[in-house]
């Protein structure tokens, strides 16, 4: 009695010219969602090819630099990396100082001497870190020798540039991506933690970075006041040196730091 | 008349319904994270996670809201009306992966409370282009929980159909959420035109729909606006113009009838479902008892009343046929009362 088309839920069957409808429905459908799924991966951002060695452990041997912030100079080439330096950084969103500290607490000062640490390789770029977890991990053993405090060539002149800050973790292959909008919370919580702020600043004309890590004058700890700027486009104002295979950007975040209105 | 009357439980339409709808989730879950491997193999599984679950729940979202309009303008979308809890629920737990990981991801192991840092790692309010983001998913998300939560239809009875049917109208408020967390969020990096243009399409094929389907009730609620009016009884259409073993619905004195012509006769009963507040004068006859479009509740026309044993009962109204034309009295009868059906002539 009722019409060949009234769908009710509950009987067995559909009206069959119900069915045929919902058929091309489910076909118009599927049609679409594959045009947009292939559309969003096909225009996607491609990702860098950074690496973050999660699972694998290596030991590298260096001299521990303790300031501005933890670094190992390297003494043994590592395969993987061409720096020759690596930037220590802790485990989760937090700096290494807090694990050097519980080392040193055990061995005595270690800045300047040459020591083996373990933990987990992050590079891409030029850039290498080594990812420690906690004293017990991370600490192999110290060889004895030392060397001479850097020589630090600070004649530079003032510099203004343009770019973005990082956290040098997240960014150089823990997360992908590891920079812009997408990722600023995240490197907000890993500069709050501790981990050194870099720089990322795109040279003219080209699809290639210069990276500076960032700190207040005499390498005063500044990342708090820098959070409010992290993860988009900045321009700041510095005063860089040489820092074994970095170049270090001295600024006063209250007094040198604009923020310019474009986004990328 | 009854026996084959049955609530919303399980049976064999709506194991097909979630058979289909896990197969389109499955299809995109597939086709997304293959394309990605093959074309961006770099990708982390953390990204992968959230973005295949964040374009899986966008997607189910945009189905869900349009369901409701196209089954307005056209029956025959009505099949995907009537399991779209499941399809609700499912769009929910999908979501809720998003955004776990996304919580983990970007605020677990830090300083802070994740939860407190989703919160205040990000305090550019005044912006809009590095406007805090990630609060607009998570306010979405809470809402598509209370809708979730409260889905089921023991809900649906406590809460009363109105309360419950408000509560869930929460899902147009999160979906402006969840646009507004796409636009300032992920659209602010992944800022190729393409991804404007899908998110732009998405929302005015939400926006269209509706306004269509307004238009068309709005179109059935005033076209009756001087009528003749006779010792209580309104004068409200022709009788040739109520499809045989359907229904016209008309709003007349803040009463939304539904008038229904079976055999031959006419009986009159308030327009409004009590399982979800379904248009019943979109529905019809089967089996000699009205039958709501959206989930098949049944009611007898001359009284209201669902077949035994369900215990639903509606408004019924006394109505009149004169010269072809229906006249119906706008007072509502108390729930479930016997009204006299008007009788018509033989033709
Ligand atoms: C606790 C709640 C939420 C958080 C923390 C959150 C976080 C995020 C983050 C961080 C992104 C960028 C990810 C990326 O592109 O790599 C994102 C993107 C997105 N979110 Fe959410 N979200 C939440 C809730 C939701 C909800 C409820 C929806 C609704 C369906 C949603 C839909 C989306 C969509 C469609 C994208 C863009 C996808 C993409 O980038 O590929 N989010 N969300
Ligand atoms: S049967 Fe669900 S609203 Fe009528």
């Amino acid at each position: 009695m009722s019409s060949d088309n009234f769908y009710v839920g509950w009987q067995d069957d559909m009206p069959p010219s119900t069915k045929k409808f919902i058929k091309k429905l489910l076909l118009f459908i599927g049609l679409i969602t594959v045009s947009i799924v292939v559309l969003i991966v096909v225009f996607q951002k491609p990702f860098n090819n950074h690496v973050f060695e999660f699972g694998n452990t290596t030991e590298l041997t260096g001299v521990y630099i303790a300031k501005p912030y933890p670094m190992l100079q390297l003494t043994h080439n590592s395969a993987a990396l061409n720096s020759e330096s690596v930037l220590l950084v802790g485990f989760g969103k937090f700096g290494a100082e807090s694990i050097m500290q519980d080392i040193e607490n055990e061995e005595g000062s270690l800045d300047l001497n040459e020591i083996t640490l373990a933990g987990t390789l992050i590079y891409g770029d030029g850039v290498a870190l080594l990812e420690l977890t906690n004293k017990a991990q991370s600490y192999v053993s110290r060889s004895g020798n030392f060397r001479q405090p850097l020589v630090i060539d600070k004649n530079s002149e003032l510099i203004t540039l343009t770019g973005e800050i990082l956290d040098p973790k997240c960014y150089f292959g823990v997360m992908k991506p590891g920079e812009g909008k997408i990722h600023k919370s995240c490197a907000i919580r890993c500069l709050s933690g501790g981990i050194p702020p870099v720089f990322r600043v795109q040279d003219d004309n080209a699809n290639t970075f210069r990276y500076y890590l960032l700190s207040g004058k005499d390498g005063a700890y500044i990342n708090q006041e820098l959070l409010p700027l992290v993860g988009q486009v900045v321009t700041l104002q510095g005063i860089p040196y040489s820092h074994l295979d970095w170049t270090l950007l001295e600024i006063d975040p209250k007094l040198n730091t604009l923020i310019s209105g474009k986004n990328e | 008349m009854g026996v084959n009357y049955k609530a919303v439980q399980w049976n064999r339409q709506k194991k097909n319904y979630d058979v289909v709808l896990w197969m389109i989730i499955g299809g995109i879950v597939l086709l997304f994270s293959s394309l990605q491997l093959v074309i961006h193999p770099e990708i982390t599984a953390e990204t992968l996670i959230i973005r295949t679950s964040a374009l899986t729940a966008f997607v189910l979202l945009h189905l869900i809201l349009m369901i409701g309009p196209l089954a307005r303008l056209d029956t025959r979308f009505l099949p995907l009306l009537y399991n779209r809890r499941h399809l609700g629920v499912s769009m929910f737990l999908i979501a809720l992966i998003h955004g776990a990981f996304s919580i983990i991801q970007f605020h677990a192991l830090g300083d802070v409370n994740p939860i407190v840092s989703v919160f205040t790692s990000n305090p550019n309010y005044q912006s809009i282009s590095e406007f805090p983001f990630q609060i607009l998913g998570f306010i979405a998300l809470l809402i598509l929980f209370l809708m979730a939560a409260t889905s089921h239809d023991f809900w649906l009875k406590n809460l009363s159909p109105e309360i419950w049917k408000g509560l869930h109208m929460g899902v147009y408020l999160a979906y402006g959420l969840v646009i507004a967390h796409v636009a300032t969020g992920a659209l602010q990096y992944e800022n190729h035109p393409v991804y404007w243009g899908i998110l732009f399409v998405g929302f005015t094929a939400v926006a269209t729909l509706h306004i269509f389907a307004s238009i068309k009730e709005n179109k059935v609620l005033t076209a009756l606006k001087t009528n003749a009016v006779n010792e209580g009884f309104v004068e409200v259409l022709n009788v040739e113009s109520i499809p045989i073993s359907g229904a016209k619905a008309v709003f007349i004195h803040n009463q939304n009838i539904a008038i229904f012509r079976y055999l031959n006769r006419i009986s009159a009963v308030h327009n409004v479902c009590k399982h979800q507040m379904g248009p019943l004068g979109e529905g019809e006859i089967v089996d000699g008892c009205i039958t709501c479009p959206w989930h098949g509740y049944q009611y007898i026309p001359e009284n209201g009343r669902a077949p035994e044993p369900f215990i639903e009962k509606l408004h019924t109204y006394s109505v009149k046929v004169i010269d072809g034309k229906v006249w119906v009295n706008p007072t509502p009868k108390p729930e479930g009362t016997y009204v006299e059906p008007a009788i018509l002539e033989q033709q």
